[in-house]
């Protein structure tokens, strides 16, 4: 451990809360300036903000104050000190499942508890009988808006992040999509209501549930007449929770032994319905959106293979550069395993008039949505501090020269966890390599994998069980943004 | 200048090859090794034609184990050069220590022994059906049944050393042509036998039905070539959904895939192992031994413990105490079963690392320093990455009844450990009705019949032969012509 003493430099520690509270705000919402900074700049101010970050959340969250203590850190005196306190993001499903298959809520909001600063162990969940109504009585009583992923062994995860968190996210993309990099941004950018297109749900505590509601505060500016969304209900991560429990059942061999309430098992043919057509639906919303805003500023978020379908359905009867010429329209997620058309990007650029589709990498467990510029590089916001954790060793690899490894970060405007994360992909980050686009932010390569995928195929066999690389359908799903 | 390269032999037929040689491995900062180019070998692969099976027929099974029991004289590693150098690569390769892999090289002399051999071949087969036609008189008929050598290829797993010389046995005994691919993960060990054969017998026919070759698995062009019903009859593949998955499309008619999945294993213990330090102490060890020996790369490596002690306080304060018991008894087994493993998986340490961290619902044990762990569960939930349990890492799950056990022995399950015998006719009769195979009581799992035996429900040897039937009609019987052909009852 480092025994150099923080800096006691009250500029840089200013500049550091600013980041860390309103980052938007701070650089008045300017893309270009955003990610215009000097790298030794940014370090600092990065550096500043670990440790205050530290400092406070030593306190409030009780999931890290473990982790320190239990490798007995107390100070952060350099970017590798902070290394051992990013938790895998496994951490956010750690509580044994038999708790959500039993209904017992207040148990998990002790365990929740502790690893937000927004404590729900005070909400009364005595009344809650399934996902949903804890999660809504949580997001009523409290600044949490807990957002819930099903993976694929049957287990969901829960991140208590906040509605703050939730809005951070959404504007983060708005100041990124809508500006051109290198120029000042236009009044309409940040001040006009610009039309929200989420082909998905109107509610929900999962992804594909929320984005629309904080597209609709961060594009529309809390405007309904500008979101657009295709399901007019709440996404139910009940159901989603039943659905991968089912398909980990049939994995195993006995579909009977599912073990979820009797309750939900009975709403089994639900889901089946909800997702009967899904497909139909959507592209059907895309067209009506197509006829009912056209030559308006948009902001699409939908999956690549929907908005080739609309495109190409649009080409053929003629018609091209329907909404306004500075809209954006963001891909993205597609299931694993479904080839992507060649002439996607060629399609949809020519129907919708667009450029580029943008595309963007990030997470739940973040708030902040990196961009894929030009020159295919996600470029981080000066806010996050990225690692790249040798695989073998899990030790952060050299700042410097061209690594890959598995991809960790600290994001400093968390408002609610802790914010330091290790995730499952495996990324290349040339550190010293200044991005033809002119940005000088941190930036990720756009080939991006699973660790878990990357590993697989070395022709290694043996005689125990391990689970294969997870072809994951629900990440069709819960997929966007990478 | 590097150091010489180690090289995975192909041995065809009496023949060994070391030309064309290109390099493989190296992935995930494996070493990487030379083999002969498979695609210029891949004619001399497969047997040129059944007809070339005879020659076994001129040897009685007394000569077959005469073979192999000189074979194992010439196994011994400081007289045998070509083990010597595998062993000194394996190392590299190997998912398990020195002293495991020194104690597994050591000991495969033994695995040769004539009477272990043909004690084997009584048990899985019978040596008369291997001998000739076993004759029974059936329905007015004489029915013979015939076990025959079958022209097999062997996909063997690499967690072992001894799974080459394993294979070899089989096949020789039951008159089969062999083809074995080895594994990235032990791509040494059955070259080095097969050398050996070469010295001692170039033209004796169990070693002209022996070819032993590394081609990448998966690779399209070689395999659909060689995966041909005009070439090979059985494909016994071990393990890997990756190396079943890609065999099971060149499966048809002609040619039968024996699968032996990759399967793992789990213990049942009752709430006496918690009545007194004494009975701790005994399931601790116990447990240490089903779970660690071979540092738990085995299939038969229990990851999963239930105890069926309930999940009250009480009880989970006991459950660490067994815990710490068992951890206790894994850093005392000796160096040859179970040493401080390779390399700690890091996915698994991470999720460990992080388990500890949720101790209102788990209590770990050890795992600090890389060297294994217990972790004890105080619901009666698995750990969610239960998985991945590998490297001396294990589970204890507590339960309230039988049930629950149950619940989870599936399809996947190999070995059940059960502790005690109050437990055993239930477990085994239900456990088997789950899909559980192969039922010890706890402590024997490494330590019982063995690979001579039935290994788990799989009976591989079989199902490497072919079961051929003759029959022939009795005095008695009536021909389907002439006057009494009407009277014939025409059963099925």
């Amino acid at each position: 451990m480092a025994t150099i003493a923080p800096l006691r430099d009250n500029t840089i520690e200013r500049e550091a809360q600013a980041w860390m509270n309103d980052p938007y705000e701070h650089f008045c919402h300017h893309n270009s300036r955003i990610h215009s900074l000097p790298r030794e700049e940014v370090e600092a101010v990065q550096l500043a903000a670990m440790q205050l970050r530290f400092a406070e959340r030593m306190d409030q969250v009780q999931m890290l104050k473990k982790l320190a203590d239990g490798q007995g850190i107390t100070a952060i005196g350099s970017f590798n000190d902070l290394a051992p306190l990013l938790m895998p993001h496994d951490v956010y499903k750690s509580y044994p499942v038999s708790l959500l298959a039993k209904q017992q809520f207040g148990k998990l909001n002790q365990w929740l508890g502790k690893l937000t600063r927004h404590d729900p162990t005070g909400v009364d969940v005595s009344e809650c009988d399934s996902i949903d109504s804890w999660l809504t009585r949580i997001r009523d009583a409290t600044l949490l808006d807990v957002g819930a992923s099903s993976g694929s062994s049957g287990t969901m995860s829960f991140y208590p992040k906040s509605k703050r968190d939730y809005f951070l996210s959404m504007w983060g993309l708005r100041v990124q999509l809508a500006q051109k990099f290198g120029e000042d941004p236009r009044p309409g950018d940040i001040h006009d209501k610009i039309h929200a297109i989420i082909p998905l749900y109107r509610d929900g505590h999962a992804s594909m549930g929320a984005f629309g509601k904080y597209s609709c505060q961060a594009f529309a500016l809390g405007d309904p007449a500008f979101w657009h969304y295709c399901f007019d209900m709440k996404l139910s991560s009940d159901l989603m929770w039943l659905a991968a429990r089912l398909r980990a059942a049939a994995a195993k061999g006995d579909a009977s032994k599912v073990d979820v309430p009797a309750s939900l098992l009975a709403r089994r043919g639900e889901w089946e319905a909800q997702q009967a057509n899904m497909g139909d639906q959507q592209l059907e919303f895309v067209n009506k959106m197509i006829r009912e805003l056209s030559g308006k500023r948009v902001f699409v978020m939908s999956t690549s293979n929907l908005l080739y379908a609309a495109a190409k359905r649009g080409l053929e009867e003629g018609l091209s550069g329907v909404f306004a010429p500075d809209s954006v329209f963001m891909g993205g997620g597609g299931a694993k395993g479904v080839p992507l058309p060649d002439d996607l990007e060629e399609v949809i650029c020519k129907f919708f008039n667009t450029k580029r589709m943008i595309a963007s990498y990030g997470m739940t467990e973040m708030n902040s949505f990196s961009v894929l510029c030009d020159h295919d590089r996600y470029h981080l916001p000066p806010w996050v501090t990225p690692w790249l954790l040798d695989l073998e060793t899990g030790q952060p690899l050299p700042r410097s020269g061209r690594q890959t490894g598995r991809a960790a970060f600290f994001d400093m405007t968390a408002e609610s966890c802790w914010g330091g994360l290790v995730t499952g992909d495996l990324v290349t980050i040339d550190w010293d390599h200044q991005c033809e686009c002119g940005r000088t932010s941190v930036a990720i390569e756009k080939q991006i994998q699973r660790v878990s995928e990357a590993q697989g195929g070395d022709d290694k066999i043996t005689c125990a069980a391990t689970p294969g690389a997870q072809a994951e359908a629900m990440e069709f799903l819960t997929g966007f943004g990478s | 200048m590097m150091a010489k390269q180690p090289i995975s032999y192909a041995v065809l037929r009496g023949e060994v090859i070391e030309s064309d040689l290109i390099e493989f491995g190296g992935r995930g900062g494996d070493i990487t090794f030379l083999a002969p180019d498979p695609h210029k070998i891949i004619d001399r692969i497969p047997l040129a034609s059944p007809r070339l099976m005879e020659d076994m027929y001129e040897l009685s099974t007394d000569q077959i184990l005469d073979y192999l029991s000189e074979l194992g004289e010439r196994l011994r590693l400081d007289k045998n050069p070509y083990l010597h150098d595998a062993l000194e690569y394996s190392y590299a390769t190997a998912p398990t220590t020195k002293p495991i892999m020194d104690s597994f090289f050591h000991d495969l002399p033994f695995m040769f022994d004539k009477q272990r051999i043909r004690k084997m071949v009584d048990f899985n087969i019978g040596i008369d059906y291997l001998e000739g036609w076993v004759e029974q008189q059936l329905n007015g008929c004489t029915v013979g049944i015939r076990a025959y050598g079958s022209r097999q290829l062997h996909i063997v797993a690499g967690n072992g050393p001894v799974l080459g010389a394993l294979t070899v046995i089989r096949g020789a005994v039951t008159r089969g042509d062999m083809i074995i691919k080895v594994p990235s993960n032990d791509p040494f060990t059955t070259g080095a036998i097969a050398r050996t054969m070469v010295d001692m017998a170039p033209d004796h026919p169990v070693t002209k039905h022996l070819a032993v070759a590394y081609w990448r698995g998966g690779d399209e062009a070689l395999e659909s070539r060689i995966y041909q019903p005009h070439n090979i009859e059985k494909i016994c593949a071990w393990g890997g959904f990756a190396s079943v998955r890609h065999v099971t499309k060149y499966i048809q008619p002609g040619i039968e895939l024996i699968s032996l999945d990759p399967k793992r294993s789990a213990s049942i213990v009752g709430p006496e192992a918690l009545e007194s330090e004494a009975a701790m102490i005994d399931v601790g060890r116990r447990l240490a031994a089903d779970f660690a020996t071979g540092n738990q790369v085995a299939c038969s490596a229990s990851r999963l413990v239930y105890v069926m002690c309930g999940t009250d306080d009480e009880a989970i304060e006991k459950l660490k105490q067994l815990g710490q018991k068992t951890y206790d008894a894994m850093l005392a087994l000796p160096d040859v079963i179970s040493t401080k493993p390779k390399h700690y998986d890091r996915e698994l340490k991470s999720q460990v690392d992080m388990l500890r961290l949720s101790d209102d619902f788990y209590t770990v044990i050890g795992g600090q320093d890389d060297e294994g762990a217990i972790l004890i569960s105080h619901t009666s939930d698995r750990v969610d990455f239960w998985e991945y349990l590998v490297d001396r890492t294990i589970n204890i799950i507590p339960v309230d009844t039988l049930e629950e056990v149950l619940d989870v022995i599936d399809a996947y399950t190999q070995t059940v450990g059960v502790w005690p015998e109050n437990l055993w006719d239930v477990v085994r009769h239900k456990g088997a009705l789950h899909g559980g195979q192969r039922f010890v009581e706890l402590g024997y799992g490494f330590n019982g019949a063995g690979l001579v035996g039935p290994q788990d429900g799989i009976e591989p040897m079989r199902r490497i032969v072919k079961w051929i039937v003759s029959e022939k009609p009795g005095p008695d019987k009536v021909p389907l012509w002439g006057e009494s052909a009407a009277s014939v009852k025409m059963l099925a």
